[in-house]
């Protein structure tokens, strides 16, 4: 416990002023690099911030002499997590991760004033003087998952169980669409929306209802093993979209992609250590280094729906193939992108409409 | 038909855990014990029977181990609130921050597992009856239960003694108390029986309507129970009803928005709390009738000394 009198605190504050005078402050020798990490929700959810946690795991298992993380979970309220940033600051964590979007407007604002810290942030708009952002780009994952379902659909109905209608969940189906028509023109998707990030009694509900209108292919947004085992229960295929859940979906799960976040962290981790930190706006998906990964697919899986897929990740790899490449059309007919062009990233990322042949509504539409 | 043969089994399903844990919330409540607990209660009941389920494979294992489990917090409540005469609402909120924290500190170790139990196993010898065999390996056990847990409560408060002692109680426990009634002791039962009851309700949104066990999985329908009870005018036949409203209407609106009929996904989201309330307020809307069904002493301490 350091004793706070009048010559440790002339000291600190002398310390904190010759820091304040060279930037960001650099590791002594030998000294580890505290990481902080603040989960919204409890790490055991199965979903997003269990993918989130694989990041610090893969981050202490790359570093584990450099690094030490502190992880708080389960801070529900926005008010305490600021509180808990300024408590990890404080405390000399020089590098602090936000795991959700909700936490981004808070360090957008609390960054500025804690300039001993690196923050980076899963999840936001854009990059601040000590803010890093990261976010993955799922409709590449998604595209390819449509792929798989749109050869194996037989009514040419897909089910998609949405947590709310963010742009991230909107260009995640519309992708997942434009995947499937793009080996099969005929399927359309079904969204029903659960409104609720976590309720899974909820997406067991909404799985029956879109499986009772003929849905036999089911994706979705709230990643947690329910849908697939609803989908298992009335004998269809569902997708782990984003997140692997073959291990408790046995027999049923068609394909699947995660979200891996640990080359985030460890590149993060990695400049913090040598001082060479940036502040960056990185959106990846798939491809080395990326944060969209494709995982296990069911043994029922054609070799040639396979190898289609694998051609289409190669080609997303490349740069050859862009999910959102013209004609697209919206629900209403009008063409959004023209043949030959493709959508900017930016109106990917505040997507607000859905493409032709999905049948649901958007809010105020 | 084949339309709406899906949403009556859904709203079946989905019902059920509330006619349970509401109609051990009216019970509590007729006798003047207004429990908030419910929520934190069905949580460690559910993770309780998941996690018995699962390591004995056996569901009325599971659903016996959440009543008691269920029941230890409700005695708990009981001890506070009852016997040192603490604030009913400050405790029953407790008890659901309780319960809560403690169903997800218990819950870690079985998060994402599933359950598989075969519902027609779990009819037993039902199944094997004559004409009705079929309907009961169809619907689950825990779902016909709640049918005759209904009857029960209903001919207990309506026809028996017992129950007429209960409400008593729970009109004026000096009144009960003067007469000889064990006013403290049937408050005990009363809350025991609510916690127990909430218990089985959560069991089975592990163990029967989601077959696993993740935070979030009773995502409010405590409070949706303890909110029933109050618009059913504490009478059981309208919280019976009110539970499968609240159950049809969610079901419904998941369903309408699948056959893309183009209403927004929020409003329909509200449509069950709204379509609750509307009816339930409707069939009593008489102001007089409505003051006289309240409890008279409900939430208030009793001290059978003073």
């Amino acid at each position: 416990m350091l004793q706070l009198n009048r010559r440790n605190f002339l000291k600190s504050a002398a310390a904190t002023a010759l820091l304040a005078g060279t930037g960001l402050p650099t590791l002594a020798q030998g000294e580890k690099l505290k990481v902080g990490v603040i989960h919204m929700g409890a790490i055991s959810d199965t979903g997003w911030e269990y993918f989130q946690a694989q990041a610090w795991r893969a981050l202490e298992a790359e570093f584990p002499d450099q690094v030490e993380v502190t992880v708080l979970e389960n801070i529900a309220q926005i008010q305490d997590c600021e509180r808990l940033f300024r408590q990890l600051s404080t405390q000399g964590h020089q590098l602090i991760f936000g795991t959700t979007f909700s936490q981004y407007a808070s360090l957008k604002k609390l960054a500025p004033t804690l300039p001993n810290s690196h923050f980076e942030c899963c999840a936001g708009i854009d990059a601040g003087d000590n803010l890093g952002v990261f976010e993955g780009k799922h409709h590449e994952g998604t595209y390819l998952t449509g792929i798989a379902a749109g050869r194996m659909t037989k009514s040419h109905v897909l089910g998609w169980v949405g947590a709310f209608p963010v742009p991230q969940v909107i260009y995640s189906l519309n992708a997942f669409l434009l995947g499937a028509r793009s080996v099969n023109p005929d399927v359309v998707l079904k969204v029903v929306w659960a409104n609720a990030w976590v309720d899974p009694a909820k997406e067991k509900d909404a799985v029956a209802a879109l499986v009772a209108q003929g849905a036999d292919v089911i994706s979705g947004s709230p990643n947690t093993p329910v849908q697939g085992l609803a989908a298992e229960e009335k004998g269809v295929w569902s997708i782990g979209s984003t997140g692997d859940f073959s291990a408790y979906v046995k027999t049923k799960q068609l394909v699947s992609f995660e979200l891996d976040w640990s080359a985030a962290h460890i590149e993060a981790a990695k400049g913090v250590l040598a001082g060479t930190w940036e502040p960056t706006n990185r959106w990846r998906g798939l491809g080395e280094g990326g944060f969209v990964k494709m995982t296990t697919s069911s043994p029922e899986l054609p070799a040639d729906v396979a190898a289609e897929m694998a051609t289409a990740e190669a080609a997303i790899i490349a740069g050859t193939l862009n999910p959102f490449a013209g004609p697209i059309k919206d629900q209403a007919g009008v063409e959004k992108v023209a043949a030959g062009a493709v959508l900017p990233d930016e109106e990917i990322k505040g997507m607000t409409w859905l493409v032709e042949g999905v049948q649901g509504t958007l809010p105020g539409a | 038909m084949s339309q709406f043969l899906p949403i009556l089994f859904a709203t079946l399903i989905a019902g059920t855990p509330l006619v349970y844990a509401a109609l051990g919330e009216l019970i509590t409540e007729r006798a003047g014990v207004l429990n908030m607990g419910v929520e934190g209660m069905m949580v460690t009941g559910a993770v309780v029977a998941f996690a018995v389920a699962l390591t004995t494979g056996n569901l009325w294992l599971g659903v016996l181990a959440a009543m008691v489990a269920a029941g230890i917090l409700s005695l708990l409540f009981s001890v506070l609130a009852i016997t040192f005469r603490a604030n009913q609402v400050a405790v029953g909120l407790a008890m659901t921050i309780f319960g809560t924290s403690l169903g997800s500190y218990l819950g870690k170790p079985f998060v994402g597992m599933a359950l598989v139990l075969d519902a027609s196993q779990a009819a037993g010898g039902f199944a094997q009856l004559p004409l009705v065999g079929p309907l009961f390996s169809a619907i689950h056990p825990l779902v016909w239960l709640s049918w005759g847990l209904f009857a029960a409560v209903w001919f207990f408060l309506s026809r028996t003694r017992a129950g007429l002692a209960l409400r008593a109680v729970g009109e004026s426990p000096t009144s009960a108390h003067a007469i000889g009634y064990p006013v403290v002791r049937i408050r005990y039962l009363a809350t025991l029986f609510g916690g127990a009851m909430a218990g089985v309700a959560g069991a089975y949104m592990s163990t029967v309507y989601a077959s696993l066990w993740t935070e979030g999985l009773i995502a409010g329908r405590g409070w949706i129970a303890v909110a029933l009870v109050v618009f059913a005018t504490w009478r059981p036949e309208r919280c019976f009803a009110g539970a499968y409203l609240f159950g049809g209407a969610t079901m419904a609106q998941l369903f309408a928005q699948s056959a893309g009929i183009g209403v927004p996904s929020e409003l329909m989201s509200a449509l069950p709390y709204l379509a609750t309330i509307v009816v339930l307020v409707l069939i009593s809307r008489d102001a007089a009738l409505m003051r006289l069904s309240v409890p008279a002493s409900l939430g208030k301490p009793f001290d059978p000394q003073g």
